[in-house]
This record gives structure tokens, C-alpha cells and sequence, in this order.
């Protein structure tokens, strides 16, 4: 899963994003470095979906630049996978009448514009490489096996990883994951925690599990109610006292 | 019994054609979640522009071509023209639409040609041919079949096989979801639309010169078969549709056959009615998730 085109950095700056009277961001600016791992956190509807959904291009913002590997940019849905960026949703959101690998083939590409092609330019040569890929990625997620199960079948923690294998087929340079704990145990946690450190991409994270986050992350975006509170890595949030008032509470 | 032969395989040759046409329904259906009550009116227009073309050239398949390629490009017009606006908050805005082109296009060829009925040429005779005795199928009966069976392995392989076909279905299972994944929604629904308008121009080609000839609203009877064999294969099965053409082809041959032609098109609105009423979902409905 090497990348030979330089990882482009994503910043956002200064994003306001306001549904009718409701301001969901409010002056929101984040910086992803390559390579590096940042989490978002916050209460229940702090934003943090609402910031991915800004990144995605599903929601405009009302103020504020996105830029990626330096130049102005603007999001669009279907456009991302070409950049290069690939997102996990909140639960899950399989195509229910198509088989897992087909679910994960949708995603995956055989090669990416600046690419070599991975397989022959041929149509042919390119879909058995997307099918490789599709494969490689579900065996990296430990769930291979179900490659012709149709999802609804299976348990939910298999949907999850399955989800992640088809963010990663798109051999993605940035990786938003959505809640990739939500429902998990806490072997599946720890599983996911050790997918997420070796991805070797960018990863943007929005986890509710604590012990996730502080466990990957390099550096953490605090919202509360669409502001942001705190910036800063791990051991700088859990001592921060805002974060601690706003968030965790007496639990930290 | 060799008439009971005889209307079987007159009844499997006009199934075919509804089986393609109720095929160009479902692609419709399954892509957009509209009923194109306009597909008829669609092809009947390709037809036309074939009898032009054919006129001109004085060749039936540079005329049959030019059916095809124009489907194609009404699909795609008609997509990006009006329906892609057509808001889906209710099933029954989509129908309004499509009836209004319906008007529109009829009316239209009527300007252009007349609202006679045309003779239209066929590329082969449709005098049957003599098996032991029995008249059975005509060259022309083959051609249709052959032409239907080739839309079907090929859509099949589109999509089963190809990562368009793979991208269409996912488009239309979960748009969101697909754009995420780098699905081009919009493309495939104008693709879908495109694809349909032609199988439905082919269907067109092969019915018209078997009823009373051309006419602006020579499809609509047509039309009326063809949903009927839709909807009781179940309009998201493209399986269903093909089983209900050849199912509905059957019932109209019998029932002209042995009972009258009169009568037919009413055993037709029969089986509609039985259908809705014992399996409303279609003799091959399979998703119970996807009511919208």
C-alpha cells in the first residue's frame, strides 16, 4: 500500500457552517499534516460529522477556505476517491443487494490518475487489479471469507470492518473514518486501533471511544456545540480544563 | 393442437418484444424509482426517425442503427432535461412528467408526419415457417428473438461483469454513499436512461411493423402489455420483467387465439388485477427494504 505521489495536506481555515439559525461550526480551522493521525472529539452534537461532511462536500460551508496540498479547494462528493481521500460513514452504509466484494469493488480503483497503472491500461487488466485490491483489503480486515456474503447477512462488527476495507481498497492518501468504534468490543477496538496506526495514510478520526483516540492520535480537534475548545496532542487535551468541563467530565 | 403450437410460439415471439420493452422499464425503475410512462411515446419516435432515415437511404439497418442511436441520445436528453428536476417527494410528479412528454411527442410527430398510419418495412419475411407440417416461426419471429436474447446477455454482462454496470447498481441503491466512493451518481443515471431509451427504441423497431403500422401513438397498447409484464415480474427484477413479457406475450396469444382478439386486451388488465391483488410486489419481488 505505497503511495509514490507525495500526500497532500489538508487545511481548513476558518470554517463557520450555519443551518437556518443554528451554527453547527463556528469558526473551525484544522491543519492535517501527511501522515499524521487527527482526531476530532466532542459531545453529541458538537459538529464533528457536520466537519466531515464539510470535507466531503455535502455540506457548503457559509464561511471559510478549504485548502489541499496547498491550492484553494472545493470539495465534491465523487470526486474525492480520486483525490485519494476515502471516508467511512457512522454505522454502516453497504449496498444491501450487492455481495461484499462487489460492495468493496465500487471503491476500489485500479490505479489512480498520476499513478502508474498498477495493471494493464486494458479495462480487463485494470478490473483484476481493482479485484485484488477489493481482496487485499478485505484480508487486511480479516474478513476475506465473507468476500460473497450479501452484507445484511452478517453480524454487525463484520459490516464495520467490511466498511473499512472499502475506505482502504481506494488505497486512500487521507482516510476520514466516521465512528470506526461504535459498536465494538473491546478487542475489536484494539484491532482497529492497530489498523489505524499502520495504515500509513493521513487519518482524520472522529471516535466517541476515549481510549481510542488517545491511543493513535497525534493530535486532537476539541468541538463543543461547533466551537472549537482546545487543539493539541493527547496529553495536552487530557490536562486541559475546558475540554475536561465541556467533555469528559468527571470520568477523566 | 397445431394451432395451440402455432400461438405459443406467436405468443413467445410478442413476449419478447414486451419482455424488452418492460426490460427498458425496470432499467428506469431500478435507477430512478420512476415509472417512464413516456417509453412508448420514446420509441415510437426513434421509430419514426428510422422510417426517415430508412426512406432516405433505402437501407432498413442504417435506418434500424439510426433508432438506436437516437434512443440513446433522447434518454440522455430527456434525463438531463426534465426529469433530472422532477422532485421525488412524491411517485406520482415523475408519472405527471412523463405524461406530459407523452402529449409533447405525439404531438409533435403528428406535426411533422401526419397522424396517418405508415406502412413500415421488414428486414425479413414473416410468412412462418413449416416444421412437420406446423407453422411455427417466421424468419422475422427469429430475428426478434435473437435481437431480445442479445439485449439480455448483454445488459446482463454490463451488469455483472463491468465496473459501469457495478457503479449503476450502486448509484442506485445508495447515492450518497456512492459519490463517497467516487460513483459519478448523476453520469449513471443519465447512462441508465440512455440504455433504457435505446432497448426500448429496439423494442419499438421490432413491434411496429407487426401491428397496424406507424402511428403517433402506435406504442401505447404496446405500452400497456409491456407495464403489465413489468410489474408482474416485479418492477425491480430485470429476471421478472423478461418471465413477465413472455408471460404476458402468451396469455394475449391465447386469449386472441382461442377466445378472440377483443377479449385480449381485457385479459391482460385481468392478470394486472390478480397480480396487485396476490403478489403486489411482483412474481420475482426480492428487496422488502427498498420501498422508496
Amino acid at each position: 500500500m505505497s503511495t509514490k505521489t507525495p500526500v497532500p495536506e489538508l487545511v481548513l481555515d476558518q470554517i463557520t457552517v450555519r443551518f437556518g439559525g443554528l451554527v453547527a461550526l463556528d469558526d473551525v480551522s484544522l491543519r492535517v499534516p501527511a501522515g499524521r493521525i487527527v482526531g476530532v472529539i466532542g459531545p453529541n452534537g458538537a459538529g464533528k460529522t457536520t466537519l466531515f461532511n464539510v470535507i466531503c462536500g455535502f455540506v457548503t460551508p457559509s464561511a471559510g477556505q478549504i485548502s489541499l496540498g496547498g491550492r484553494s479547494w472545493k470539495p465534491r462528493p465523487h470526486r474525492l476517491n480520486r483525490l485519494g481521500i476515502a471516508r467511512t460513514l457512522q454505522g454502516v452504509g453497504q449496498f444491501g443487494g450487492l455481495t461484499v466484494l462487489e460492495n468493496v469493488l465500487v471503491g476500489a480503483r485500479g490505479f489512480r490518475s498520476g499513478e502508474e497503472p498498477a495493471g494493464r491500461g486494458w479495462p480487463a487488466g485494470r478490473a483484476r487489479q481493482s479485484e485484488q485490491d477489493a481482496l487485499a483489503a478485505l484480508e487486511r480486515c480479516g474478513v476475506a471469507e465473507y468476500a460473497h456474503a450479501y452484507p445484511g447477512t452478517l453480524p454487525y462488527a463484520v459490516r464495520k470492518r467490511i466498511e473499512l476495507a472499502r475506505a482502504l481498497a481506494a488505497r486512500p492518501r487521507i482516510l476520514m473514518l466516521d465512528e470506526p468504534a461504535g459498536g465494538l468490543d473491546t478487542d475489536e477496538i484494539h484491532w482497529l486501533a492497530g489498523l489505524i496506526k499502520t495504515a500509513g495514510t493521513t487519518v482524520l478520526l472522529v471516535e466517541h471511544h476515549m481510549d481510542l483516540v488517545m491511543s493513535v492520535c497525534d493530535e486532537i480537534l476539541v468541538l463543543d456545540f461547533g466551537k472549537p475548545i482546545a487543539l493539541g496532542t493527547p496529553a495536552g487535551i487530557r490536562a486541559n480544563e475546558k475540554v475536561t468541563e465541556a467533555y469528559l467530565g468527571t470520568a477523566a | 393442437m397445431d394451432r395451440f403450437f402455432y400461438l405459443t410460439f406467436d405468443g413467445l415471439s410478442r413476449g419478447a418484444v414486451y419482455a424488452a420493452f418492460a426490460l427498458a422499464l425496470v432499467l428506469i425503475w431500478r435507477a430512478a424509482r420512476i415509472v417512464n410512462f413516456a417509453q412508448g411515446a420514446m420509441a415510437v419516435a426513434a421509430v419514426y426517425v428510422a422510417y426517415s432515415v430508412t426512406g432516405a437511404t433505402g437501407s432498413y439497418w442504417l435506418g434500424f442503427a439510426a433508432a438506436l442511436v437516437f434512443g440513446l441520445l433522447l434518454g440522455i436528453a430527456v434525463e438531463k432535461a426534465v426529469m433530472r428536476f422532477v422532485d421525488h417527494s412524491s411517485p406520482l410528479n415523475g408519472v405527471v412528467v412523463a405524461l406530459g412528454l407523452v402529449l409533447i411527442t405525439q404531438g409533435v410527430l403528428g406535426m411533422v408526419y401526419g397522424n396517418e398510419y405508415r406502412p413500415v418495412t421488414t428486414p425479413f419475411r414473416r410468412d412462418a415457417f413449416d416444421v412437420g407440417g406446423i407453422a411455427l416461426l417466421s424468419r422475422y419471429d427469429v430475428f426478434v428473438f435473437a435481437a431480445v436474447g442479445a439485449v439480455v446477455v448483454a445488459l446482463t454482462l454490463l451488469f455483472t461483469r463491468t465496473a459501469a454496470g457495478l457503479r449503476m447498481r450502486a448509484a442506485a441503491f445508495a447515492p450518497d454513499v456512492s459519490r463517497l466512493l467516487g460513483v459519478p451518481v448523476g453520469g449513471m443515471l443519465t447512462l441508465g436512461w440512455a440504455l433504457a431509451a435505446a432497448v426500448g427504441s429496439l423494442a419499438g423497431m421490432l413491434v411496429v411493423p407487426t401491428e397496424l403500422g406507424l402511428h403517433p401513438t402506435a406504442m401505447d397498447v404496446v405500452f400497456v402489455s409491456a407495464f403489465t409484464a413489468a410489474v408482474v415480474g416485479g418492477l425491480d427484477s430485470p429476471i421478472g420483467a423478461v418471465t413477465g413479457g413472455l408471460i404476458v406475450g402468451l396469455l394475449l396469444s391465447y386469449v386472441s387465439g382461442y377466445l378472440g382478439a377483443t377479449v385480449a386486451p381485457m385479459a391482460v388488465l385481468l392478470l394486472l388485477v390478480v397480480v396487485l391483488l396476490g403478489r403486489p410486489g411482483g412474481l420475482f419481488s426480492s428487496s422488502k427494504a427498498r420501498l422508496a
